[in-house]
């Protein structure tokens, strides 16, 4: 069967082309979520929560439901009453009831939905149903949460995962640690010792494409559409809640950066559907959104031992993440990036406690690389710091401890590709390190220079289920239907998987057609988070073409009556070597007369056999490393910071599609200008959200934009798809630091929390003076 | 109310409650769904269509503040055969990812090189500065506007 191997030419592997869908998305012609409507449909307003913590004492819904066109209203009396609905969401940390129950958690917490004819009436009866609340006092960040005698936000605790691990009879709902060698062997062991504690508060977001739902509740059969990120584990929990059959439709998604991972809402509205007895849309509103999933609150004590020449021999990382009111997503969240709060760097001796801790802020979801963005800025600004002290060159410090191919992790994980030095030196040279800095005449604006490197890990294994799969069939039209679980959410998804599906069959992007994310057409996948899609689903697509190939050649050696070996694949069908007449893959499957299709997995996780033949855990399935160098401008007079020239680079493994890897590192950048500089959710002391609108809320635009330079390291990465692995959160981690490490350059003070904000910057600098 | 106007060079008189936005009119009367919606408070940019020449947030405008306009939105733009110069520049230079912004930003760029032919980049960076874009960090929709003044000669 040599003819089936998989040709090892490239030819739309390795091509920068825009995205499939470009040319629809350019003309408006793509359909998102609020643009889908279902015959007899009903509109769904949820009732929220005004208080960040309450008791509710009595829902009455009674004039509500009396206003005409309502269809109904969903309270805790409805869900109790149905014995086929389990009260309680989460697949991850079970702790989220469908509507609230006995009390409410968080202001914007869902107490009721009320379901009507059309929105206009349903948002006036929303405003009818008379909540009772017996307010409770309020925990509204992590100090207050962990002080002593505070009030419990969960009483009891629900882990899912089994490595969340709550400290009982306190607000913590996960706290696990992870270490290395005798870290306080290594305290002793150092010449110095620095100790700082950075913070970062939350941000929301802002996918333009607002999360949005509707559900069918028909036949014992529940049909969600919806633009979450996680069709197949949310299917399985709507399965899990109604005990009855779910299909979950995913269209294309207009952003998430981790906002619509893990949400309750699609059980919610599914809940309101099943008693309406109609399908109900639900689309959030842009402020309701940031009262739903937030990125945490963050704060970071990190103790760092070097030895006089900036080697560094001990370090020891306490985390604490403010999950909110629900651990749905936040706990496990936080724990995954335990693997990366040291750094890319060779740390003989390291400890890490992570803690994630209930508060009533909004629940927290992952952000474009989770915490992994704060753990870079914390470790990257005191590196500065200690470059400084010992009057080490900054990159010198980082090239005497950054990891190197065949390191050994904190983890246990060897390190492959580990090319975190290339990283750096791509990523200075870019935006000219080594040249003189601009003077301002006027001496009022100051400019300066900063680096940060990273190391993130992916999701691994896939925690909720352990297949990743995709489909390859040939359909009588000739053409190849390549079926993904991979959510298209604007990241080029689709492109990638034709290219690797086009490569592994030797065919052209005319012979290819993309069906993702409905969970009744495609197979399984875990979801569309962790930059995992182009190295998971890449490799399931590659073995999927593997696995049809013996079909294909065995049906052409049939019909035409000759050995497989003597066939040989084109890209338009089967020929025979010998230039005898062969047959298109048109005609294959007419004659087959049923389809032709293969499934293929990509199943991740357990060990590693290394180099030395010893055995290696997989702690993630693949690192990528990055670098950012920055240079910033600040107004030393009204304390504004503007980034002049960004230049982020990454270990991508083979580069797919060139230029779409340089615009992902060019948008994370652009948007986590944002956290660094401006942006941050303000609770004032009642517990009330006071910048929940965009007009309060500022946002990166064009004008805050710096000149781009991104790079990448394309060593084919062993294992991937023609050598690729993921790289979509890079560009984002690696900007708090690199940006706080410039501004300390260019004024002399580290700054130790986000964002940068114009007085925080003037009253830096007063202090210094 | 009745409102009378020309949208994508049709005229029309509809009957819409007072209260009508010109983003719902677009969207829910006329199923124009290429006018997207975000904030509903005139910042994000996602609604922008043209009306009489300027771009203008629909969300935070009256359907009756647009009475004899003449209403351009993206699907009057783009030509029954292929796309608009400006739509194929986004295309062919990145300048798009989600694709949510993309409507607004194209119209933004419309107006903009109908007002200014040959702006400079500052005063690009200027004009687009009121649209959000989550994805792109604003780079290739740059490239791409500045792609469409280097053709603006071959179209009109």
């Amino acid at each position: 069967m040599c003819a089936a191997t998989s040709p090892n030419v490239t030819r739309l592997v390795g091509q920068s082309m825009p995205s499939l869908e470009a040319p629809d998305k350019a003309a408006g012609r793509i359909e998102y979520m609020a643009d889908l409507t279902v015959p007899n449909m009903a509109h769904a307003k949820v009732v929220r929560s005004p208080l960040p913590h309450a008791r509710i004492v009595s829902i009455d819904a009674s004039e509500a439901r009396a206003m005409p066109g309502v269809v109904c209203v969903l309270t805790r009396d409805e869900v109790r009453a149905d014995p086929d609905v389990e009260e309680v969401y989460g697949f991850v940390y079970r702790d989220a009831p469908l509507v609230a129950m006995d009390k409410v958690r968080h202001q914007g917490d869902i107490v009721a939905v009320v379901v009507a004819d059309d929105l206009d009436t349903a948002e006036a009866a929303a405003e009818l149903v008379d909540v009772e609340y017996e307010e409770l006092p309020a925990v509204m960040n992590v100090p207050q949460a962990l002080a002593e005698g505070a009030v419990q936000v969960h009483e009891e605790f629900f882990p899912i995962a089994p490595e969340l691990r709550p400290i009982e009879g306190t607000n913590v709902c996960h706290h696990a640690t992870i270490g290395c060698g005798d870290v306080e062997q290594g305290f002793a062991e150092s010449d110095f010792v620095y100790e700082d504690e950075f913070i970062a508060p939350p941000v929301q977001h802002c996918a333009l494409d607002l999360h949005a739902v509707i559900s069918q509740v028909e036949d014992g059969q529940i049909t969600v559409w919806t633009n979450c990120q996680s069709p197949f584990p949310l299917g399985r929990e709507l399965e899990r809640i109604f005990k009855i059959p779910a299909r979950v439709i995913i269209p294309y998604v207009g952003g998430g950066f981790g906002s619509k991972s893990r949400d309750r809402i699609e059980c919610v509205i599914t809940a309101a559907a099943k008693l309406a007895g109609r399908p109900v849309r639900y689309i959030f509103s842009q402020e309701e959104t940031f009262m739903t999933f937030i990125r945490p609150a963050y704060r970071n004590r990190m103790r760092t031992g070097v030895k006089k020449d900036g080697t560094i021999v001990a370090r020891h990382n306490e985390f604490w993440v403010d999950v909110g009111g629900y651990a749905i997503s936040g706990a496990r969240s936080a724990n995954n990036t335990l693997k990366v709060a040291t750094g890319p760097y060779r740390i003989p001796h390291a400890r890490v406690d992570c803690y994630a801790v209930y508060t009533n802020k909004p629940p927290s979801s992952p952000y474009r690389g989770l915490p992994t963005t704060q753990h870079t800025m914390s470790y990257e600004a005191q590196f500065d710091r200690i470059a400084r002290d010992l009057g080490i060159d900054r990159l010198e410090i980082r090239r005497r401890n950054l990891v190197r191919d065949g390191d050994i992790h904190i983890t246990g994980d060897y390190l492959r590709s580990a090319h975190s030095h290339e990283c750096m030196e791509q990523a200075t040279e870019a935006i000219g390190w080594d040249e003189p800095l601009p003077v301002d005449p006027e001496g009022k604006k100051v400019r300066g220079r900063g680096v940060s490197c990273t190391i993130k890990y992916t999701l691994t294994p896939a925690r909720e289920m352990s297949e990743n799969s995709a489909e390859v069939a040939l359909g009588e039209d000739g053409i190849f239907e390549v079926r993904i679980g991979t959510v298209n959410i604007g990241q080029g998804s689709d492109t990638v998987m034709a290219q690797i599906a086009g490569d592994a069959l030797g065919i052209g992007l005319d012979s290819i057609r993309i069906i993702h994310s409905d969970t009744y057409r495609v197979p399984v996948d875990s979801s569309t988070t962790a930059s995992r899609s182009t190295y998971h689903m890449g490799r399931a697509v590659v073995e999927a073409t593997d696995n049809l190939k013996p079909q294909m050649l065995e049906a052409a050696s049939q019909l035409l009556e000759r050995e497989a070996t003597s066939l040989v694949f084109t890209p338009d069908g089967i020929a025979q070597a010998n230039g005898d007449a062969g047959v298109t893959y048109g005609e294959l499957v007419e004659r087959v007369g049923s389809p032709l299709a293969a499934t293929g997995d990509c199943v991740v996780g357990g060990s590693y056999q290394g180099p030395d033949g010893n055995s290696y855990p997989i702690a993630s399935t693949f690192w990528t490393f990055g670098s950012c160098a920055v240079e910033v401008e600040v107004d030393t007079e009204t304390g504004t910071v503007r980034v002049v020239k960004a230049a982020a680079s990454a270990t991508t493994g083979t580069a797919v599609n060139p230029h779409s890897i340089e615009t992902q590192l060019e948008g994370g950048v652009g948007q986590e200008i944002g956290p660094t500089l401006f942006e941050q959710l303000v609770w004032d002391d009642g517990g009330q959200l006071i910048n929940a609108a965009l007009l309060d809320y500022p946002l990166p635009t064009m004008e805050t934009m710096p000149d781009y330079a991104p790079r990448y390291v394309d060593h084919p990465f062993e294992g991937g798809p023609f050598g690729a692995k993921g790289m979509g959160e890079i560009g984002a981690v690696v900007v708090p630091g690199a940006v706080v490490n410039a501004v300390y350059d260019a004024t002399g003070v580290l700054f130790h929390e986000m964002p940068l904000l114009p007085h925080k910057i003037v009253e830096g600098l007063e202090g210094q003076g | 109310m009745n409102v009378n106007l020309t949208v994508n060079g049709e005229a029309l008189a509809v009957e819409v409650p007072p209260s009508t936005t010109l983003l719902d009119l677009l969207r829910d009367r006329l199923g124009l769904h290429g006018t997207k919606e975000y904030c509903h408070s005139g910042v994000c940019g996602a609604c922008t269509v043209l009306a009489d020449g300027k771009a203008v947030s629909s969300c935070s405008m009256l359907a009756g503040q647009v009475e004899g306009a003449d209403l351009i939105t993206i699907e009057g733009l783009t030509p029954e055969e292929g796309l608009h110069p400006i739509q194929q520049a986004f295309v062919d230079n990145f300048g798009l990812q989600c694709g949510y912004c993309t409507p607004g930003m194209i119209l933004l760029a419309k107006a903009l090189l109908d007002e200014n032919p040959a702006p400079t980049r500052e005063e690009i960076i200027r004009y687009m500065g009121g649209n959000i874009c989550r994805c792109t960090g604003y780079a290739g929709i740059l490239r791409s506007v500045e792609a469409a003044v280097k053709e603006r000669g071959s179209w009109s």
